[in-house]
């Protein structure tokens, strides 16, 4: 049980390095950095276990991998805190009725997404991403995906269906389905 | 060695897959995130005794135990992999223009089919039905203690990060 304080100490590491670089460099994609510790620290942690468990035998091979993927794992887990509790669609709402007691109402709290210029907060926020990221091209008013976003698209729509997840996107399947979209 | 970790890594992997997928299928009204951890749980004292099926021979008490901790981080794998198409809003925007006539759609029409009051009054109730909000019948929303201390969470996380406008 000793050698899981190798991933604890890797997880340690990953958590301080990303609150310093995004604190302090505030990085336009806090992701590549995240990407590029993740792997690092796993290198790391890789030699310490080898260096103080010398790979003997079979055990000691699964206690690296239970290790590494214990490690990788936390990293995720807080990757993903980031993007979608603090900085996702959810998180966001709950933030804005925690601090904005006018945004207590449900009216009011759609008002506040959309917008004059037809985008709504959540489109326009993502769209010019997609579209610098190569996921998609404007065709005039039309949208249309590319190979890399075809690709993301056909493989999303293979899991809705293999775990049975309607739509996805955060919506409800029942609320998806009565309007037809499954 | 490495190659038959490998191996018994993504067997293990498949058969929680595997399992959650005729899990969704039987009960797809079911919450996929409680599916997972039931699964992953439910299977990891098996996973303990697969090590000669596995890795071609009997681990040591520890190793059992690494075993098992192999197959639970894959469980949370799955978890995280599962927010992707379940959650992700900008996936669903994907599949929305790949299932459009001509696989092409307007920002207008991306609007009216998966439309921010569609988005927000389906979130809300989840919201609801994880009683971290309460809506009344006049669409007041009223903070339960749950979304208090996840509002909290939140608020605090961005000052943490600096994160100054998100979603």
């Amino acid at each position: 049980m000793i050698r899981l304080l190798v991933p604890l100490a890797g997880f340690a590491a990953f958590f301080l390095l990303s609150l310093v670089t995004v604190r302090t460099v505030q990085p336009r994609q806090p992701r590549l950095f995240f990407l590029a510790y993740a792997i690092a620290l796993l290198a790391a942690s890789a030699f310490v276990y080898v260096r103080i468990w010398p790979l003997e035998s079979v055990d000691d091979g699964v206690g690296l991998l239970a290790c590494l993927l214990l490690q990788l794992l936390m990293c995720l887990t807080m990757w993903n805190a980031f993007y979608s509790l603090l900085w996702g669609f959810s998180g966001g709402l709950v933030h804005d009725l925690y601090n904005e007691a006018e945004l207590r109402h449900v009216d009011r709290l759609v008002r506040s997404y959309e917008r004059q210029t037809g985008l709504d907060r959540i489109l326009a926020r993502r769209l010019p991403g997609l579209e610098a990221g190569g996921y998609i091209e404007r065709q005039g008013d039309a949208m249309r995906l590319r190979w890399k976003g075809r690709l993301i698209a056909l493989g999303t729509l293979a899991a809705f269906k293999t775990f049975s997840l309607g739509m996805g996107g955060g919506v409800n399947r029942l609320r998806d389905a009565s309007a037809g979209r499954e | 060695m490495l190659t038959t970790l490998a191996v018994a890594a993504l067997a293990l992997f498949a058969l929680q897959s595997a399992l959650v997928a005729a899990a969704s299928a039987l009960r797809p009204s079911a919450n996929i995130y409680i599916t997972i951890i039931l699964v992953s749980l439910i299977t990891a004292p098996l996973a303990a005794l697969t090590d000669r099926f596995l890795l071609g021979e009997t681990l040591a008490r520890d190793g059992r135990f690494y075993l098992v901790v192999v197959h639970l981080s894959l469980g949370g794998f799955l978890f995280h992999f599962m927010t992707l198409p379940d959650r992700s809003v900008t996936l669903r925007i994907l599949v929305e223009v790949l299932l459009a006539p001509g696989q092409a759609l307007s920002a207008r029409a991306l609007g009216e089919r998966y439309g921010v009051k569609t988005m927000i009054t389906s979130r809300l109730e989840q919201l609801s039905a994880a009683r971290f909000i309460e809506i009344s019948a006049d669409g007041r929303i009223v903070l339960a203690p749950r979304g208090l201390a996840f509002g909290r969470f939140v608020t605090a996380g961005r000052k943490l990060f600096g994160i100054a406008s998100a979603n």
